[in-house]
């Protein structure tokens, strides 16, 4: 490509343009839906765009784990907690015991493996790691063994 | 002393075997398994979301497993680049660094992330209109003038450099950083050449986790190239028209070997110095009145003709240079010339990963009666929007091809 002269109309749509390709893309997320049946809630995850990824879920005091249809080796539970371990599944489904007030109480997490993004249940708005450029270091940061080793490299490639 | 350095080498040796396991594979059999990673994910969470005292690997190391689990099938992956040479790999490439612009250009068409890229040829910073995101991304220099502060400074996982040019500098500078880092992997492409091409994408594809974006723009280069290739091979060899190609230098022209000669073949042209054996001869410009073209073509964009491309809208250099071709002493006896048939194509749309463009406007070029439908620009706009990912309007920007 040629390096060319920037008019001010092509600076304004190259300042566009870098506003586009820095825009998320990611349209990650997690969905939560809680029915109530008898003493128990019933709660739908609907995950979208996370290969593999792990979620936590915070259900309320006063609600009890029942059981999942998730596979045991990808559910971990503890105290008021499950975890679930994705690896290609687009629903979780979930039973716990308790009254229908504490749906509004349940919370949660998510993180995306593949992408290292994170976010919250139920909450359409993704943190991405990537959104920022990578800082370059100054040479003054380099570890030294590093610059002895070019020092090295070069003395060896000029013959002394 | 003697009990010291054997402690200090095992050290290295389990610090090696470790670096060269997949992550997560508890039962180190080279096989990341679904129920390996489902336990190295919940012993994460527990570990550093639910209290728990679990041994949990680190966010690293699980991020670098999902990765292998979901596009290596959970193994150690094998590749072979276009220079040869076999790597194989038990995590993916985070940090990039390229001297090879043309290869940056491909990764873009596979869809890789650009903060994957940590540093970038100074010919990418030159050119702001074609590579906006890149801008602010570390300057290594060139492959003829590396800065190797800066390309140690980045950290790359990876260093990319070209196949088949400048091959004695891409050893200096694999050699340098080498003994800098010696965990830096080196991977060489080139993504200008007809031969190598689809499988440089497959094989980057594969490297980076876009095997699936390979897949797509592979069809889309192949409906490309297809639909020329088609079409040429019904022409017979002693039907094929006479091409005389001239790059940017006056009487420089393309000779046996040679990506253009490659290039003026695939879109069914005969290459009137195809049999000179110099890859870039110097030409007498008798032999090209002799010889009789019916069609020539110039190649601009570089030397003393740096104009035109994404950066230029401005075809009249374009048309200047097609009228001095024309009005050279004599050359108003060769076919090409007497029938109008003297086109210019600027080096961005031939010379590089956008070839398969060019070569489409050759194929127009030489048998406008059978390609009445293709539709070079089409092609190059669809490339542009769907796998560049710029907003960039051939209708209104840029020069490639004289006459339109």
């Amino acid at each position: 490509m040629n390096p060319s002269v920037m008019t001010p109309r092509r600076s304004i749509a190259l300042c566009i343009l870098i506003a586009l390709l820095a825009a998320p893309v990611a349209a990650a997320n997690i969905e939560r839906t809680i029915t109530s049946s008898g003493d128990d809630l019933d709660v739908t995850l609907t995950v979208t765009g996370i290969p593999v990824g792990g979620i936590v879920e915070t259900f309320p005091d006063g609600c009890i784990w029942k059981e999942t249809d998730h596979p045991a080796d990808r559910t971990r539970i503890s105290g008021q907690q499950a975890a679930f371990a994705v690896i290609g599944e687009e629903t979780i489904h979930y039973r716990v015991q308790g009254p229908q007030a504490a749906a509004e109480a349940f919370t949660g997490t998510w993180e995306d493996l593949l992408t290292g993004g994170s976010g919250t249940v139920g909450v359409d708005e993704t943190h991405d790691p990537g959104a920022g450029k990578t800082p370059v270091e100054t040479p003054g940061f380099l570890p030294a063994a590093a610059f002895a080793a070019l020092a090295v490299a070069y003395r060896w490639r000029c013959g002394r | 002393m003697t009990r010291r350095l054997i402690l200090l080498a095992c050290a290295l040796c389990l610090l090696a075997g470790m670096a060269m396991a997949v992550p997560c594979d508890r039962d180190g059999d080279g096989t990341l398994t679904a129920p390996e990673l489902a336990a190295a994910i919940l012993d994460s969470l527990d570990a550093r979301q639910m209290g728990g005292a679990v041994e949990a690997p680190s966010p690293g190391d699980l991020r670098d497993a999902a990765f292998v689990y979901e596009h290596w099938d959970g193994k150690a992956l094998t590749i072979t680049d276009t220079s040869g040479r076999t790597t194989t790999l038990t995590r993916p490439i985070r940090r990039i660094a390229l001297f090879n612009s043309d290869s940056l250009e491909m990764l873009r068409s596979i869809g890789l992330e650009p903060d994957r890229i940590v540093g970038v040829s100074k010919y990418v910073l030159e050119d702001p209109i074609f590579y906006p995101e890149y801008q602010g991304t570390a300057n290594l220099g060139s492959v003829w003038s590396p800065d190797y502060e800066q390309a140690a400074g980045v950290r790359p996982d990876a260093v990319f450099l070209y196949a088949s040019i400048s091959q004695s500098s891409c050893d200096d500078i694999e050699d340098t950083l080498s003994a800098i880092d010696p965990g830096i992997r080196f991977f060489r492409f080139d993504s200008f050449r007809p031969t190598v091409y689809a499988d440089e994408v497959r094989t980057l594809g594969l490297l980076l986790g876009k095997s699936e974006d390979a897949d797509r723009f592979l069809t889309f280069y192949e409906d490309a190239t297809g639909s020329v290739a088609g079409v040429v091979d019904t022409i017979p060899v002693k039907d094929r028209i006479p091409v005389y190609l001239e790059n940017w230098n006056d009487y420089k022209s393309a000779g046996k070997g040679s990506g253009y000669n490659e290039k003026i073949e695939l879109a069914g042209g005969m290459n009137i110095f195809g049999d000179n054996p110099v890859e870039y001869p110097a030409i007498d410009p008798e032999a090209v009145i002799s010889r009789n073209p019916g069609v020539i073509v110039k190649i601009v964009g570089s030397g003393e003709t740096t104009f035109g491309g994404y950066g230029d809208d401005d075809i009249s250099s374009f048309e200047q240079v097609c009228r001095a071709i024309s009005d050279r002493p004599v050359w108003n006896q060769i076919r090409a010339v007497r029938d109008g048939r003297v086109h210019i194509i600027h080096t961005d749309v031939i010379g590089g990963p956008e070839y398969f463009i060019g070569t489409a406007y050759f194929a127009k070029w030489f048998y406008p009666d059978r390609f009445p439908d293709l539709d070079p620009r089409t092609i190059h706009q669809q490339y542009l929007e769907e796998f560049q990912r710029l907003d960039y309007d051939l209708e209104r920007h840029g020069t490639f091809v004289y006459p339109a």
